[in-house]
């Protein structure tokens, strides 16, 4: 019995000379739920589609459940792109019997499963009401039951919040914590929002211009990256950045101190009682401060300790 | 059956986008009625032909008064007088000229057909009512009698690629046919001994045109071609349906399942065949109420119907070929387009092509439609006479390895793993 249900090894793919994934090697266990944290373009969903065979890597091997690509049994997947892929003219009931039905879900099972998915994702109303009349929300309900239809056993969410509003991805959070929890699936999502990955997965992967920069649990990842808190400091002169972070560097206790994108981010451990050394020291540099905030370290800061960036939107 | 399935989807995909779908029924016919209007349709009565004749004929005596005849002359003047069956319309417009006035005027179509009666026309019309006299009175003579065959040669001559010549020369071969039969007939009539026969009488023959020419236009002649560009535009359609799977992303959902190529070109062809039905039906009745002479009966509408959907799903396979290439679906379109234009002036959906040899080798006769084109004119424009099962059974082979060929190269370009 295989405890890994999916394994890349070392999956690399070019377009065109431009590296998108770049020697990739994860071993995805069952019933995870497992994060894909990056910015946009770092070849997270390039990664998803080779994993689901619709990319040929260009190099490297897929391994779902043990088996080849070509000889996997597709049944086991359920794919939620990050674009709404849907039938315009086929109502929600219709579109879920189609993708049953090509998975070859016997009538009886399906017509029980459609029933709860409409129901699970409030869309019982709206059964036999035609896709291109849906609200946006409604959309990507749908979008996301047709990737349940068939009870897979990894369910992949490429980008599952883009474009919902805030009580949407409550909702849509509860419900892949369920899939987990409650049916035993394994929960591949990919995402460029840090809370989500913090809050959702059991373990996370970062990756930037396709390559893993690290994996473990989200607080596995904080610790590493370094305990305290982050304090963020916006000069009103950002040239003057490197003269005030030189003089931070001279304070004792300071984890460190980096200019990230304009903004001085220092980590330290009890920062909030630091604070009126830190706001001396930049008053001795002559330099005037516009902007100062305290807050946790979060897995943005990980992956500008990685880096040395934010997550690009 | 996840064919099945497909086939319900695309079929209601299809109905469910109701300008969509009234497009693709609505623009052959906007078709047929211009090419109806333009050729002759629209209930107009028949419109006689421009015909030169160039008339070489010498006399020749007849047997029984000796009796000097001009029988080019005789022909002329019957051409002049036809016309169109239950109609006071002639059939041709005559011009007697020399042969090179004749030749010049049909280089600039100012005439649709030049008839040449050569100088031992008269002799052969008389050696064949003497052959006639001898074989109703001694037939065993007949039999071994070589003296009397004189053969003549009549020339029709024109632009083969002038939908009006081809017209013209099926009215004339008709006629001509029909004028050897009466001479026969006639001389048979006379040495029977009917009462008042006169040998000169028989020459004012009445003509009834041959079955398919009967009232023949030129609409009649283009209407099946109109029914085929329908159903080979219907490959632009399909593709741009296909090309848009690919470009809305929903061809790689279903690509993750465990549908298979063959689900989803297969189940997408029992929709479109219900599509080239309902297109051959109503060009059909379009067609018959703007003056289509149609010929058969509800057999041949039938039979019409079967040839239809035979092309029908040649054209899905060439819109598979074209979706395979295609990234979107304005680029299938216009591919499509580029296509299938060209291709239906290449079978002769317009106007006759008497050579499309490219190279030497006849590129028409490969495609399906060709065929498709030529079953069904010989369906209900000549009352299914000729080779109608041959060109059926020429066209389903061409569109079953047409459509083998779109499965593999759609398959292979969208539905197996991207590289």
């Amino acid at each position: 019995m295989n405890s890994y249900i999916i394994e890349t090894k070392d999956i690399t793919k070019e377009f065109d000379g431009f590296k998108a994934v770049d020697g990739l090697s994860l071993q995805i266990k069952k019933g995870e739920v497992f994060g894909f944290l990056g910015p946009n373009g770092a070849g997270k969903t390039t990664s998803i589609k080779m994993m689901v065979g619709l990319l040929k890597p260009t190099s490297g091997e897929v391994l779902i459940n043990g088996q080849d690509m070509k000889k996997f049994d597709k049944a086991l997947i359920g794919v939620c792109p990050q674009e709404l892929v849907l039938w315009d003219n086929l109502t929600c009931e219709e579109s879920l019997k189609l993708i049953g039905d090509m998975y070859e879900v016997p009538k009886d099972v399906l017509k029980g499963r459609i029933e709860q998915l409409l129901n699970d994702l409030i869309l019982t109303d709206k059964a036999n009401t035609l896709v291109t009349n849906l609200s946006g929300g409604m959309k990507r309900r749908l979008n996301l039951a047709l990737a349940l239809v068939h009870q897979p056993e990894i369910v992949m969410l490429d980008e599952p919040s883009e474009g919902l509003d805030p009580q949407s991805r409550r909702v849509l959070w509860k419900y892949i914590r369920s899939l987990r929890d409650e049916e035993g699936k394994t929960v591949i999502l990919t995402t460029h929002l840090m809370d989500e990955a913090d809050r959702l997965s059991d373990r996370v992967a970062i990756i930037d211009h396709g390559k893993l920069l690290c994996l473990d649990t989200p607080d596995n990842l904080k610790k590493d990256t370094g305990e305290g808190d982050v304090v963020e400091i916006t000069l009103s002169d950002a040239k003057m950045n490197q003269k005030v972070i030189k003089k931070l560097k001279e304070m004792e206790n300071i984890l460190s101190v980096i200019d990230v994108e304009g903004i001085i981010n220092l980590r330290a451990l009890n920062a909030v009682s630091k604070l009126p050394q830190i706001m001396e020291s930049i008053e001795e540099t002559g330099e005037r401060m516009a902007d100062l905030s305290v807050r946790q370290n979060t897995l943005e800061d990980v992956f500008i300790d990685l880096t040395g960036t934010r997550l690009r939107e | 059956m996840k064919f099945l399935s497909i086939a319900i989807k695309d079929l209601k995909e299809l109905l469910r986008d109701r300008r969509g779908f009234i497009f693709i029924l609505l623009f052959p016919i906007l078709f047929m009625l211009v090419f109806g209007f333009a050729f002759g349709g629209m209930g107009q009565s028949n419109t006689p032909y421009k015909l030169a004749i160039v008339n070489y004929d010498e006399p020749a005596i007849l047997p029984a008064s000796n009796e000097s005849i001009n029988f080019g002359d005789n022909l002329t003047q019957l051409l002049t007088d036809a016309k169109y069956q239950n109609s006071d319309v002639h059939l041709f417009n005559i011009t007697k000229m020399s042969e090179s006035d004749a030749d010049q005027l049909l280089k600039t179509r100012k005439i649709d057909a030049e008839l040449i009666i050569p100088n031992n026309f008269s002799q052969s019309v008389v050696a064949l009512i003497n052959y006639t006299i001898l074989s109703t009175t001694n037939p065993l003579a007949a039999g071994q009698s070589n003296s009397t065959n004189i053969t003549s040669t009549l020339i029709i001559r024109g632009d083969t690629g002038f939908i009006n010549f081809g017209a013209s020369q099926g009215i004339l071969v008709g006629v001509l046919a029909q004028y050897q039969d009466e001479i026969v007939t006639q001389t048979q009539n006379t040495l029977k001994g009917t009462p008042g026969a006169q040998p000169i009488t028989f020459l004012n023959s009445k003509v009834e045109p041959i079955a398919g020419t009967q009232n023949f236009t030129t609409f009649d002649f283009i209407a099946p071609g109109m029914i085929v560009f329908a159903i080979l535009l219907l490959a632009t359609t399909v593709a741009a349906s296909l090309t848009r799977e690919v470009e809305n992303g929903t061809l790689a959902r279903l690509k993750l399942s465990k549908m298979r190529g063959f689900d989803l070109l297969f189940g997408g062809l029992i929709p479109w065949s219900l599509v080239v039905v309902a297109q051959v039906v109503i060009l059909l009745v379009v067609a018959i109420s703007i003056g289509f002479h149609w010929q058969g009966g509800t057999d041949s509408i039938l039979m019409a119907i079967l040839i239809g959907v035979i092309g029908g799903i040649a054209s899905i396979a060439l819109g598979m070929i074209i979706a395979a290439f295609a990234k979107n679906d304005r680029q299938a379109a216009n591919l499509g387009t580029l296509i299938t234009v060209p291709t239906s002036f290449l079978i002769g959906a317009f106007f006759p092509l008497p050579n499309a040899a490219i190279y030497g080798f006849q590129f028409n006769e490969i495609l399906p439609w060709t065929h498709t084109l030529a079953a069904l004119r010989s369906t209900l424009t000549y009352g299914g006479s000729g080779d109608v099962l041959y060109q059926i059974g020429i066209s389903l082979i061409l569109t079953v390895i047409l459509f083998i060929i779109g499965v593999a190269i759609f398959s292979r370009n969208r539905l197996s793993a991207e590289n």
